[in-house]
């Protein structure tokens, strides 16, 4: 530990609670507050986020008086890979049908680490893609498009 | 002796072959479903209801509770195994359970899971046949304003449960609050912070949230570190829970099952409370609460006896008063009135054999589930054997399956990405994301209450002390404030951050 | 956890349980596809329990499958919106609490459809009377005496409603402005968390269909007053309807019914009527909406159309003198 300032994990948690502290009370703000008696749909929120606003404020001015303390580096490409194979996934189940979308996503999740080999990534994915459609949509009938067409 | 007469009824309905063999089916789909990352026991009744429409309607109730306990035995499963907790009770079974699979200790984790739950399910079968009476007259005495202190008991235990800094678990439980308040007021009717997407009328759906901060960022998290990932043991010794095991189980299984038998029996938070103060109390009375959440057994044992046994007793204002106390009951009094039945407070007197059975079936149905589990735990534990470059993209295919498939909407899928991301960060910042969740569950009714005991009592803020119940309640949660805040424990507090 | 949770799932197991042996093509010429059949709340509550007993049947007479699918979401108007925007075919069908789909205009002035545009009305389903009732710690044991109480102590008693802008409370609405009454009105999540409030003297008054409530009764835990609806009620006889009790909002209850998309070919549409209409007069069906609470109220769809013209007016215009807002 060096005798550097700023707590890293501090400060961010902190700007982000203000945010979304923020945010809250910016789409909150129209709503009415009501009474004791009567309270409005704006009296919780309005309650809640300036809680949370204040736990933000305390998290950044601890974090920026506190010694130095960083966060582990952020490796970029699982950070990447998982949530794109997600959003193939969003993209693709409704148009593409599941054995397409469920072959990409793993596909593209299989990106998010060094250790996968191509090849095998491909046959495990069409294995449990093949698997996926058995369960889900045929044993279970989820109402998923199967197929493109 | 009315209650040996009532048991022997009940088992003569439970024992009949038919009831006994739609029991076990229902054990068996209810695990199979329920194991798949992001199906909670909810969805597994809703999916599976239509199969017992041609039952008469005892086995119909009886392969339903099957299901029920079959798809919670199976959650737990999921949540130890890869840290994907399916429903509310499962994301405590989580933090120690998973912990536990990562120090190759998954085999009596598993074990724990079942032995507990069975043994919860023994004692809540008791105490439904002797005390359901008094019981739901208890509920039925929780109004707004008693349920209003329980709830803020409730989130003060999540608090004691993060074993991080107590601000940041506080913060974090406000946090899920906020986001709990999104979709429509049901007091006014009113769309929250929903900017205008219908999805987010009825509020965030639980599981995307859940799967998105626990399964997806641990994920993300755990690939950036691939050498610190345990190799599973895989002796057969090391599957059974050892002596000490036991003995530091049983007790957290006791104190777990009592918790869940009192809060399981109150309406709405039913699912979500008894686990997690099960395990807070856990923590608050070990002698060395640092090892919560490092893989301590009694973090396992308590929720899952805690959770098994609400899950039993909340059963009572169903079959006592034909109230459902939450969702899945109210998807039981569906099935009940599509067999022609009348649920209501007549149910125990003119249905004697169809209650008595239900509840006698619990306990072979749990009997059933452990049988079918314990030999099973090998199998799941050689399931962590599939090298990680493979089992990931599978669960991230599971998971978006899971939660595009039980709520049909893609949008559910998109909020599970986000969360996902959401969850790295807050595993980079060193955030428990426990208590957002129990926030996130518990932030609706809160505010319901709050707003209704309010709006019946004029404004009046000392209703709360003035209503015994209500009153004590909050006395505790004055007490637990002042041991929180005492020096001894800011300076244990003050251990535990250097660390 | 939250109901939503559950949509999408029930329906396609159901439709394939009861529904598999059903569908081999036979000569119809309308229906070329399975045809979606909507309920647009969780399954297990009224609408959906008469879905799935329409379900198969109406396969069996149109030759095509008749899948149940739950959509709940936003009281209703997510189900209802998929409909109103599928093919005007007929090939998506919307079973719903017809109530709502009446209120929705008032309620939600940001409706993503329009209801009597893009939904064409096939047949009313069923009809199932509310039941008046008050907490046994009223003392009222007939209408006449409960409006002198309620009248007597204002602000006093509290009515229990299944949501605001549910009908239930637009009920208690109508009775309160126009007896002159002020009582306090209670939103609760769902009919089932209201009677709870209600027998455990959270609140005093109920509103609610017959089911959810009588047991109680019966049980002396609440006082029944009237029912809703043209006459009385096999299984209360002795109460009055609330037209003989003096009190207004007599037609208020649960209207069950089914519709289509708008635009559908008034073909189309007549042959589903016609379908609905014989499955609707089978006795054993009778007795299943019965043990729902209701009545069976077949008819034609224009009859249906009327209906909603006529509510969306009324019960709109008491929405807006009690300033009740949706969104």
């Amino acid at each position: 530990m060096t005798r550097r300032r700023f707590d890293l994990p501090d400060l961010l948690f902190g700007g982000f609670l203000v945010l979304v502290a923020g945010a809250a009370l910016a789409t909150t703000w129209h709503l009415s507050v009501g009474t004791a008696a009567d309270m409005g749909p704006g009296y919780f929120p309005r309650v809640v986020a300036f809680a949370l606003l204040a736990f933000g404020l305390f998290f950044l001015g601890r974090g920026a008086g506190r010694r130095f303390h960083g966060i582990e580096t952020i490796h970029l490409r699982p950070l990447l890979a998982i949530p794109a194979s997600v959003a193939v996934f969003a993209v693709l189940a409704a148009s593409a049908g599941l054995a397409l979308a469920s072959l990409a996503t793993i596909v593209v999740a299989g990106l998010a680490s060094r250790e996968t080999r191509a090849l095998e990534n491909l046959v495990f994915g069409v294995a449990i893609s093949a698997g996926a459609v058995l369960l889900f949509a045929k044993l279970l009938s989820l109402p998923v498009p199967v197929w493109p067409w | 002796m009315e209650f040996f007469d009532h048991i022997l009824l009940g088992f003569s309905t439970a024992l009949q072959f038919k009831n006994l063999l739609f029991c076990l089916i229902g054990a068996v789909i209810g695990t199979a479903i329920g194991v798949l990352p992001g199906i909670g026991p909810i969805p597994t009744v809703a999916l599976l209801l239509p199969l017992t429409f041609g039952l008469d309607p005892a086995t119909s109730l009886i392969m339903l509770a099957g299901i029920f306990y079959g798809a919670q035995y199976g959650g737990s499963t999921t949540a130890i195994l890869v840290n994907v907790p399916g429903e509310t009770s499962s994301v405590v079974t989580c933090i120690d359970g998973h912990e536990m699979a990562k120090q190759g200790r998954a085999g009596p984790a598993l074990a724990t899971a079942a032995i507990a739950s069975f043994f919860a399910g023994t004692v809540a079968t008791v105490v439904i046949a002797v005390l359901s009476l008094p019981l739901a007259a208890l509920a039925l005495k929780f109004t707004a304003v008693e349920y209003f202190s329980l709830l803020v008991l409730g989130l003060f235990a999540a608090v004691i449960l993060a074993h991080g800094s107590v601000m940041k678990s506080l913060a974090m439980v406000l946090l899920g609050l906020l986001l709990g308040l999104i979709g429509i007021d049901v007091s006014s009717g009113i769309a929250r912070m929903s900017f205008n997407i219908p999805e987010l009328a009825d509020g965030i759906d639980f599981v995307p949230v859940a799967m998105g901060l626990f399964g997806l960022g641990e994920i993300i998290a755990n690939l950036e570190r691939p050498s610190q990932r345990t190799v599973v043991s895989q002796s057969i010794r090391d599957l059974i829970p050892t002596r000490a095991d036991f003995r530091a189980a049983f007790p957290a299984m006791v104190r777990g099952t009592a918790i869940g038998s009192i809060l399981g029996v109150l309406p709405g938070g039913g699912a979500a409370l008894p686990p997690f103060s099960a395990y807070a109390l856990e923590k608050k009375i070990a002698r060395d609460p640092s090892r919560f959440g490092k893989g301590a057994i009694e973090g396992v044992a308590a929720p899952e006896a805690a959770n098994n046994a609400g899950a039993q007793t909340s059963f009572i204002p169903m079959l006592t008063l034909g109230i459902p106390s939450n969702a899945l009951m109210a998807l039981m009094i569906g099935a009940l009135m599509m067999q022609g039945i009348q649920p209501g407070p007549q149910i125990m007197t003119e249905q004697p054999a169809l209650v008595w059975g239900v509840i006698a079936s619990m306990w072979t149905g749990n009997l059933m589930l452990l049988v079918i589990n314990l030999p099973l735990v090998g199998v799941w534990v050689s399931m962590l054997k599939i090298p990680y470059r493979l089992l990931f993209p599978a669960i991230v295919l599971f998971c978006c399956i899971g939660t595009y498939g039980i709520a049909n909407s893609l949008f559910n899928v998109w909020l599970m990405l986000g969360c996902g991301v959401i969850g790295y960060f807050f595993i980079k910042v060193g955030v428990e994301p426990a208590p957002l969740l129990l926030g996130l569950v518990l932030g609706p009714q809160l505010e319901e209450n709050f707003r209704r005991a309010m709006l019946l009592s004029g404004g009046d803020f000392s209703v709360f002390l003035q209503r015994p119940i209500s009153a004590i309640l909050l006395g505790v949660v004055a007490v637990l404030l002042l041991a929180l805040l005492s020096p001894a424990v800011l300076r244990k507090r003050k251990e535990a951050l250097a660390e | 956890m939250r109901f939503r949770a559950l949509k999408g799932l029930a329906g396609p197991v159901a439709a394939l349980l009861l529904s598999v042996t059903a569908t081999l093509p036979t000569a119809a010429q309308e229906f070329t596809r399975p045809v979606r059949m909507v309920v647009p709340f969780a399954p297990g509550g009224t609408s959906d329990i008469l879905a799935r007993l329409i379900a198969p049947k109406l396969s069996e007479a149109i030759g095509v499958a008749v899948v149940v699918e739950n959509k709940p979401g936003a009281a209703g108007n997510v189900g209802a919106d998929a409909v109103a925007k599928a093919q005007p075919d007929g090939h998506t069908l919307l079973l719903m609490d017809v109530g709502s789909l009446a209120t929705a205009p008032s309620l939600f002035p940001n409706l993503s459809y329009n209801v009597e545009k893009d939904l064409a009305p096939v047949s009313m389903v069923m009809f199932g009377p509310y039941v008046l009732a008050v907490n046994a710690s009223v003392p009222a044991t007939t209408v006449p005496e409960f409006i002198a109480y309620a009248k007597a102590n204002p602000g006093k008693l509290a009515v229990a409603n299944s949501g605001v802008g549910a009908l239930n409370h637009i009920t208690a609405v109508i009775i309160a402005k126009q007896l002159g009454i002020s009582w306090k009105n209670v939103p609760y999540k769902g009919g089932a968390a209201a009677s709870r409030a209600v027998v455990s003297g959270e609140s005093t008054v109920i509103i609610n269909g017959s089911t959810a409530t009588l047991p109680f009764v019966s049980s002396k835990q609440l006082v029944g007053l009237a029912v809703t609806g043209d006459e009385r009620i096999a299984a209360a006889p002795g109460l009055p309807t609330f037209k003989e009790a003096g009190l207004p909002a007599a037609d208020a209850g649960t209207w069950q019914g089914l519709l289509t998309t708008g635009g559908t070919p008034p073909a189309v549409v007549a042959r589903l009527n016609t379908e609905v209409r014989k499955i609707l007069a089978d006795p054993d069906i009778a007795k299943k909406i019965a043990d729902q609470g209701g009545v069976v109220r077949a008819g034609s769809p224009d009859d249906f159309k009327g209906w909603l013209a006529t509510n969306i007016k009324t019960w709109g215009a008491a929405i807006a003198e009690a300033g009740i807002k949706g969104e």
